[in-house]
């Protein structure tokens, strides 16, 4: 299972949106149908992801936590690398070139922590489009320095102030938008979820990653017995892991968010634990967490990109059938995973990325040393220095910021200001 | 004319969302449309958007909503009320016993724009098999082979959208607008027509058109700029009445 079968994955995905939002999506369907066997589409994506995007990725061999983990040789695919730090640029780029061939002019997109917000922007600014991005207040205040730097790439970025001014909030802000604006807009959905024909197009963009990981194990004679990814919506790991679907020799893991724990709102696991249920939200069929009545219920993470309550249609599928394992991992688990991979291999994983880090520091034990174990880093942690500062070294990130506000409180040059004359 | 009028039960609370619904019937109101309230209404506006969330705070979400929608039922025994909502509600706890949850509450017909008529889970045999009407909604932006197959569905009622947009901006009755409003019809569904109906004028334009006239956000908009206490309420459910007197054209 591969393509949808009409916008399905077995029982998940499908259009499930009013017919305000209709014509766009068929619209978008027809055009990627299109361009998507158009070799001059093809090879201008081909250079924009060779000269700008940067691919193909390294796939790092990381001698010390093979050693350390004690299992399998441990294989890290540097996605971090892609220009913007994270594997959302492959599908922003993909589809912002989509929307230039369809004649669009403007283009919206949601986010939660910025990565995608951030991936859009850069790509809006690299092939001249106009770029609006719809991010929840709450979300906005927390990952000030995606904002800024969406703000720099000449992007605006409007804060939604409905709901529970989150991602999900921000979903269905630029659904509104879209209904209304579609002639002149394109919407860039930011993972491999929501109404047909999204999870194919999103899927079908991030799959480079794991057409890579093939050829790179090819060429150096890697025998994979297993690839690890986090899941929020699903991009990256379903990205990864396509080309291996039918590879049965070849298991397949997705990290969720495991929060704090394992109760309502403590986290953001919808193919484990029981906080989860089926349904129909946000344009798709699949497992979210909602209560009995179908409302959206909180979710927890300490990685924004993870903090969603659904999961892509086809990664839904492909969990019921068992062909992907999913795993929860926790908040601190996390934590760990990110200072074992800075200090042993000098690799800085994004907070959801170390999800999948911290997954396979598990399982590297219960695999035969002559195989392969790949981490899909899908993003770098530069990012999160806001999030990890106060984790790891509190006291000095309390004194710098104060120092920084009352810097610019003054309006000094740091070579003026107080702290330097200490 | 025929009006059909929209309220969220438990917006802003039970007993002042009775009231809203006592207001327009009394107004002229001969259908009401209630929704029950979603965490994301993502096919409405803000202002439904704000006042939904407002009442699930409040705990109004299918249960306590519906028990809303019975007293209403109760209270205005010849007034059919249609449930307006959204998939996730009707899905999750399963269509059809959706479905009786609504007509054990004295409801007539549904209203779930994110069902698709052409995959509606379910939605139009279950209302069928209960003695209620599905009401599909209809928008301008849909192609004509797609809106000439949903008005040739046997529909009894359609619910037309009447701008390419969500609740909430000015409606201007132009030529394709009449146009989409025929074609809406052309199978014999009876049309319930608005979005963004804001004054007596537009609703006289367009009464001449469509079976109902469909005001839904005007009301919304009429509690949230009024005052979140007693006094507030009690001017809101009197504007209210008196718009509706204006829309209906009494
Ligand atoms: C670095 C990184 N990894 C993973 C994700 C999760 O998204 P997905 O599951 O679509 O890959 C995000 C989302 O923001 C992200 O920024």
């Amino acid at each position: 299972m591969i393509n949808s079968n009409n916008g399905f994955f077995d029982k998940f995905g499908g259009k499930y949106v009013a017919e305000i939002i209709r014509r766009p999506l068929d619209d978008l369907e027809a055009a990627f149908n299109k361009y998507i066997h158009d070799p001059e589409f093809l090879e201008e994506l081909r250079i924009i992801q060779r000269d700008y995007i940067g691919r193909e990725t390294p796939l790092y061999y990381a001698p010390t936590a093979t050693e350390l983990l004690g299992g399998a040789q441990i294989y890290i695919k540097l996605e971090g690398l892609a220009n913007t730090g994270a594997h959302k640029i492959n599908n922003a780029i993909g589809q912002c070139l989509l929307a230039k061939k369809m004649g669009k002019t403007r283009i919206i997109a949601e986010t939660g922590a910025g990565q995608h917000g951030l991936a859009t922007a850069a790509a809006c600014a690299k092939l001249g489009l106009e770029c609006v991005v719809y991010m929840g207040e709450v979300d906005v205040r927390r990952q000030q320095p995606n904002v800024a730097t969406m703000e720099m790439y000449g992007a605006k970025v409007v804060p939604v102030t409905s709901g529970s001014r989150t991602l999900k909030d921000a979903v269905n802000e630029a659904m509104r938008d879209w209904a209304t604006n579609f002639k002149n807009t394109h919407y860039v959905l930011g993972s491999a979820l929501g109404p047909a024909p999204f999870p194919d197009i999103v899927r079908t963009f991030q799959s480079i990653i794991g057409e890579e990981v093939k050829r790179q194990a090819a060429e150096r004679n890697i025998d994979i017995a297993a690839i690890v990814a986090c899941v929020g919506g699903g991009s990256n790991s379903i990205g990864v892991f396509t080309p291996f679907i039918e590879d049965k020799n070849v298991r397949l893991i997705g990290a969720e968010a495991g929060g704090i724990g394992p109760n309502v709102g403590e986290n953001a696991a919808r193919m484990t634990g029981n906080a989860s249920r089926e349904g129909i939200v946000q344009g798709y069929k699949s497992r979210f967490l909602i209560d009995e009545d179908g409302q959206s219920m909180p979710t927890r993470s300490i990685s924004a990109g993870l903090d969603y309550m659904g999961i892509g249609p086809q990664l839904a599928a492909l969990g019921e059938s068992g062909r992907v394992e999913f795993t929860a991992i926790l908040d601190k688990e996390a934590l760990d995973a990110v200072k074992f991979f800075a200090r042993n291999e000098g690799i800085l994983f994004a907070l959801e990325s170390a999800h999948a880090g911290a997954a396979a520091m598990k399982i590297a034990k219960e695999l035969p040393k002559d195989k392969g174990l790949v981490i899909n880093m899908s993003g770098r942690g530069d990012k999160d220095i806001f999030i990890t500062s106060p984790v790891f070294r509190p006291e000095k990130w309390k004194e710098f910021l104060k120092a920084e506000l009352k810097r610019l409180e003054n309006n000094e040059d740091i070579h003026d200001a107080e702290i330097m004359n200490k | 004319m025929n009006l059909m009028s929209h309220l969220i039960a438990g917006f802003p609370d039970a007993e002042t969302s009775i009231a809203i619904a006592d207001a327009l019937v009394k107004g002229g109101a001969n259908i009401l449309e209630i929704q029950l309230a979603f965490s994301d209404p993502s096919a409405d506006g803000p202002a439904i958007q704000t006042a939904s969330t407002i009442a699930l705070e409040k705990g109004y979400s299918t249960k306590q909503g519906l028990a809303i929608v019975k007293q209403i039922h109760e209270r205005h025994p010849e007034t059919p009320i249609y449930i307006m909502t959204y998939g996730s509600l009707a899905f999750t706890p399963g269509v059809e016993n959706f479905v009786k949850m609504c007509k054990d509450a004295g409801v007539s017909a549904c209203i779930i724009p994110d069902l698709p008529f052409d995959g509606d889970e379910g939605l139009t045999e279950a209302c069928k098999k209960h003695g209620l009407e599905n009401i599909p909604v209809a928008a301008p932006s849909m192609t004509k082979e797609r809106l000439e197959t949903m008005a040739s569905k046997g529909f009894k009622y359609i619910y037309a959208a009447l701008r390419a947009g969500t609740t909430g901006s000015e409606t201007t009755i132009d030529q394709a607008t009449l146009d989409f409003i025929d074609t809406v019809g052309k199978g014999g569904a009876k049309v319930l027509g608005g979005f963004g109906i804001r004054n007596g004028e537009q609703s006289r334009v367009l009464s001449k058109h469509v079976y109902a006239v469909v005001a839904g956000s005007v009301f919304v908009n009429i509690v949230l700029s009024n005052a979140d206490d007693a006094e507030g309420r009690k001017k809101a459910i009197a504007e209210i009445e008196a718009k509706a007197k204006e829309i209906a054209g009494n």
